[in-house]
């Protein structure tokens, strides 16, 4: 999946002095798979680089093309579309289902693209180390646990390209590790690529490619 | 998993009022239109006789008449005004006998002995719904007859006890045949008869068309009479128009006729405002059904946008509403017919039949139609708004 940026600059974050390495109002283009590590501060547009490319934000001026095509020509049809199959993503705000449990919000994914099996699933769960949260409502657990919740279900699904918006924040070094190998893991098995962003920590882990806001 | 998720904790008030108006509504509605259509299938004797909008019409007899001063006759003018109003959809004069007739009994038939004098008129067979042989020709065994009912009234209530003679029922009457005494233009004949039907609402003994004219080139005197009654149908609902061309042609009618079609009438434009009034409760239930899916919808929006983000589509999504809004309004529907059935079979025909009237009651087949249509009508516009809510929020 080929991405580029054609002097892409949002809204908000126009009145901004961005660095001449910055994403924002230049050009780029990264043809993945490839791993990629997107580091910045707080305030920067982390979160929007992530939505923007997953077609939630649309409040910019320039142009995002994905294989070519420019992503404001693409129906929700379209974005549905590539969602299930080429684009997934780990949301700064999770998107879980807080009255689901948790088996109940990676099935509902799971049931869609048909992309794991149960003991796969299950295997991930006991792997981020909260097998035990299996039937427990999304709702009544830590940041740290619902972290890996969405980091499960994104991996439930075939993708060129996963999103992740500070997936690691509530863990510590060490879940965080682990959970970046699971990710890693499943981008090779996927032959994809990903876009991590960061707030400056590289989560003990070598990247192909490094952006910056 | 979606229908939990989307319709989490959806059963509130909304819901109720909702449910109970499309209810209270469709029932309504059905009940009303089942009842239009079964006093529309109430029909009298009269009616089957000669349909139900056709009134015999007659000038008044009045002191100038008597005088010979004013003609209750129709000219050629009267009867093309009476073709050109535009509630009256048929003109037919009544047509005379050129002769004079008499009857009697034929012997053995078991009537009493006796004779009258009589005269025959005839109408177009057009006005004749009734279901027995009103063909004549010449070959015809007897002439067919239909006299007014009041006639036998006359017969068994004054003038058989008067006369000592037996009375006779109306069976009897349309057992037996009649000799037709038939006298005029110097001949004389006598041929068969038989009634074959009574009738409220012409006060006149009718034969044939076919009969008439035969027998009036033969013993009739070749003289043209204009006529002086006239047969009118009307169309529906017009007895306005009708009272309006009695004051102004000073005409003389028999009320009594059209009195059933008259308060069929005003039974169904009562009944047609209830409807009225039920279809806009339909209507407030339905825009009470709309606004619960937009509710339920605008609660479930963060939850729609996540699944569109997951990769579900709009129509799956859509779908989970409308089946669960379909399995609603299917009971709704389901219910309202079976609330609108025990209505008409316990209470409506229970009325009726302790008060003596007798309908035979009309098909279920429209209501359920009706029905269908209410829910297919429900279905469509919540679907439409449901799919434009969720596209928005897919949008956004």
């Amino acid at each position: 999946m080929l991405l580029e940026f054609k002097n892409v600059m949002p809204f908000p974050l126009k009145d901004y002095k961005h660095d001449d390495t910055s994403v924002w109002k230049s050009e780029f283009a990264i043809e993945f798979p490839k791993k990629v590590l997107l580091n910045a501060n707080s305030g920067k547009g982390k979160s929007t680089f992530v939505n923007t490319v997953y077609g939630l934000r649309k409040d910019y001026v320039g142009t995002v093309l994905l294989n070519g095509s420019p992503i404001d020509t693409l129906s929700i049809h379209d974005w549905i579309e590539l969602r299930r199959t080429k684009l997934s993503a780990i949301f700064q705000d999770l998107q879980l289902f807080p009255e689901l449990n948790v088996w109940e919000n990676l099935t509902l994914k799971n049931q869609l693209t048909s992309h794991k099996t149960e003991a796969e699933m299950e295997a991930m769960l006991s792997l981020l180390g909260i097998g035990d949260k299996k039937y427990q409502k999304c709702g009544t657990l830590s940041l740290g646990q619902q972290q890996r919740v969405a980091i499960i279900r994104a991996l439930l699904q075939p993708f060129e390209l996963l999103l992740m918006d500070e997936p690691f924040s509530h863990l510590d070094e060490g879940n965080a590790k682990i959970a970046l190998d699971l990710i890693s893991a499943e981008t090779d098995l996927n032959g994809g690529g990903f876009v991590l962003t960061s707030l400056g920590s590289y989560h003990g882990y070598t990247y192909d490619h490094e952006l910056k806001l | 998993m979606l229908k939990k998720i989307l319709f989490r904790d959806s059963k509130n008030f909304q819901f109720i009022f909702a449910t109970a108006g499309a209810l209270i509504g469709l029932t309504a509605l059905l009940l009303s239109l089942q009842l239009i259509m079964d006093v529309q299938s109430f029909h009298s004797n009269e009616e089957e006789l000669f349909g139900p909008n056709s009134v015999v019409i007659q000038k008044k007899v009045t002191k100038l008449t008597t005088i010979g001063m004013n003609s209750t006759e129709f000219s050629p003018t009267d009867i093309q005004s009476l073709k050109d109003k535009e509630f009256i959809t048929d003109v037919a004069p009544f047509k005379s006998a050129d002769f004079k007739v008499g009857i009697s009994e034929v012997e053995g038939d078991g009537l009493p002995h006796f004779y009258a004098d009589m005269f025959f008129q005839a109408i177009p067979s057009r006005f004749m719904d009734i279901n027995v042989d009103w063909e004549w020709n010449e070959e015809s065994e007897f002439i067919p007859i239909v006299l007014p009912r009041d006639f036998i009234m006359i017969i068994n209530y004054g003038f058989a006890q008067s006369q000592g003679i037996n009375q006779i029922s109306e069976e009897l009457l349309m057992a037996a045949r009649l000799t037709i005494y038939i006298d005029g233009n110097g001949k004389k004949t006598q041929m068969i008869g038989r009634v074959v039907g009574f009738s409220h609402k012409i006060s006149s003994i009718l034969v044939p068309e076919s009969f008439l004219t035969h027998a009036n080139g033969i013993y009739g005197n070749g003289e043209i009479k204009n006529p002086s009654r006239i047969f009118i149908t009307t169309k529906d609902n017009s007895y306005g128009e009708l009272d309006d061309l009695m004051d102004e042609m000073n005409l003389d009618i028999n009320k009594s006729a059209i009195d059933v079609a008259k308060i069929k009438t005003i039974i169904a434009v009562v009944i047609g405002i209830f409807g009225i009034a039920s279809v806009l409760i339909m209507l407030l239930s339905l825009l009470g059904f709309v606004q619960y899916s937009q509710l339920v919808l605008s609660k479930a929006s963060y939850e729609i946008k996540t699944l569109l983000r997951l990769g579900y589509s709009i129509k799956s999504i859509v779908n989970t509403f409308i089946k669960q809004l379909s399995i609603t309004f299917g009971i709704i529907t389901i219910s309202a017919i079976a609330i609108m059935f025990i209505v008409k079979l316990f209470v409506v025909n229970t009325w009726l039949e302790n008060n003596g009237i007798n309908i035979e009651g009309s098909s279920l087949v429209t209501t359920i139609i009706v029905a269908i249509l209410c829910f297919g009508l429900f279905i469509v516009s919540n679907y439409l708004n449901i799919k434009k809510t969720v596209n928005k929020l897919g949008d956004a």
